[in-house]
């Protein structure tokens, strides 16, 4: 069972690169569906 | 709505992949344990190249026709592409620790891909660096074709050049039945995480697109 | 033809310019010497290390003096607003391109010959075969390619002495495997068929990125 440390730490690199980067994503949506938000909020008072 | 699915195909196909890598396949004779980052370190390797082939098309496509759409295509998967290519340097590393006791070998697939890494940073810091909303993407597209056509000439190169070494096979050939069926189940399953992730992305960046028009006629009516 | 004519013009404006003010040639020139030099302290001493790593460190002194002068390239054409200039006259995006990349091509080769015997002289390794001459023309061919094309990119950003190093090195990668390992059979002896195979690497790059960037070009400049 040699090398299992490197195959645990492939794995763990592999899920939380992936996983991070879905993450990343979401909170970059909730942004612009925040900013849209605002923006449209501002054009409306502005009408 | 389609998003859903991919994302659900993708999911359901990543975890029976792990199971599959981790528990099913059996341990490779002569490498041990280690061998079993194979299975997602040629699927990684793949799907980056899927995904820079794409930004090549999708740059094509935004430097004759102009919509915006093809470069939000190109932009989202030269991201993902990225992601995955670093991914896959990254278990190449460390297969090659626990093969061969070093962090890196200037192995072609792995040595190509390092260069690609540096084409597709490249290509973002060009974009951080122009001005204009409408260069910055014509100069992406650029490189992302320039970028795309350099692959097999560094392949090529590569290969010529470690010829006088001694090989470095970090692939095994003939795989046995479960072997391949592991291999393709989690290649499909990165296919499907690809375009979902593509997806995401795509409509992601024609939001943000949506977000600068909208402040920009905001900034116009309240100058 | 008249096309090639007015590329002519184009390249024979550059080098007017240059003959006037001197300015690139003789910076060019001092900086690679400085390289060489710098090369030399690290490895000077041992005089069996130096002829085994001459032909690389020669490449990368031309690797960086093309940056150098391909960077200067287009400083004067943006500074004085000469492209809107250019673009105005009657004369075709592509032999703007080609005019470019013909001045270029010829200043990096002027700095090479002046470059060479000075590296000669002080490594102690005779550069004057005619099988590297071919090898440094066709490589050199392949810098002017690309690097007239990064060139009228980076100059358009706003950091152009970042931008175009992180694009043409990269981009490079195979002239410069290709031209290192040429030079180094030759300088042990070899003839012309035994770097058959480097050459064609060097010339596929030449046909490949000589084509597409004549015609990406006209996207770079547009306005």
């Amino acid at each position: 069972m040699e090398n299992a440390g490197y195959m645990l730490a492939a794995f763990i690199v592999i899920w939380t690169a992936l996983l991070g980067y879905i993450f990343v994503l979401s909170r970059r949506q909730a942004r612009i569906q925040r900013d849209i938000q605002l923006l449209q909020e501002t054009l409306g008072r502005q009408d | 709505m389609k998003r859903k699915v991919l994302f659900f195909i993708s999911a359901g196909l990543l975890l029976l992949s792990f199971y599959m890598v981790l528990v099913f396949v059996p341990t490779e004779r002569d490498m041990g344990i280690v061998q079993r980052i194979f299975y997602y370190h040629v699927p990684l390797a793949w799907i980056a190249f899927l995904a820079f082939f794409v930004v090549f098309f999708a740059s094509i496509g935004y430097l004759i026709k102009r919509r915006p759409l093809w470069d939000h295509i190109a932009c989202a998967s030269a991201e993902i592409g990225l992601v995955f290519i670093s991914l896959m340097l990254v278990t190449g590393m460390i297969w090659a620790k626990a093969a061969w006791g070093v962090w890196w070998i200037w192995e072609p697939r792995l040595t190509t891909s390092l260069v690609l890494w540096f084409i597709y940073v490249a290509y973002f810091i060009v974009r951080a660096y122009v001005v204009e909303e409408e260069r910055k993407v014509r100069f992406g597209a650029v490189v992302g074709i320039i970028g795309f056509l350099n692959v097999p000439l560094v392949f090529l190169s590569v290969t010529l050049w470690r010829t006088q070494h001694p090989p470095l096979t970090i692939f095994t050939d003939g795989l046995a039945g479960s072997m391949m069926a592991t291999l393709l189940v989690c290649l499909f399953a990165f296919n499907f995480f690809y375009f979902y992730l593509l997806a995401e992305g795509t409509l992601m960046k024609a939001d943000e697109r949506a977000v600068r028009q909208l402040k920009e006629k905001s900034m116009r009516r309240n100058p | 033809m008249r096309e090639i004519s007015k590329a002519f013009i184009i390249a024979a404006k550059d080098l007017l310019t240059e003959i006037r003010t001197r300015e690139v040639i003789s910076s060019v020139v001092v900086f690679a010497v400085l390289v060489i030099v710098i090369f030399n302290f690290a490895f000077g001493s041992n005089p069996q290390a130096a002829s085994l790593v001459a032909p690389g460190i020669i490449w990368v002194t031309f690797a960086f003096a093309g940056i150098l002068s391909l960077n200067r390239s287009f400083v004067l054409e943006k500074e004085e607003d000469c492209i809107e200039g250019l673009m105005a006259a009657p004369i075709s995006r592509e032999s703007i391109y080609l005019g470019k990349f013909l001045g270029n091509l010829f200043f990096i080769l002027l700095i090479q010959a002046i470059v060479i015997p000075v590296f000669s002289l002080l490594f102690n390794v005779g550069f004057f075969n005619i099988e590297l001459v071919l090898v440094t023309i066709l490589a050199s061919v392949g810098f002017a390619s690309v690097g007239t094309l990064f060139a009228a990119m980076a100059v358009s950003t706003r950091a152009r002495e970042l931008v175009l190093p992180v694009l043409f090195f990269p981009v490079i990668t195979p002239v410069i495997i290709a031209a290192v390992n040429a030079s180094a059979v030759i300088l042990e002896g070899g003839v012309l068929s035994a770097i058959t195979q480097w050459l064609g690497i060097i010339s596929a790059f030449d046909v490949i990125f000589l084509v597409a960037s004549y015609l990406i070009f006209c996207f770079i400049i547009e306005e």
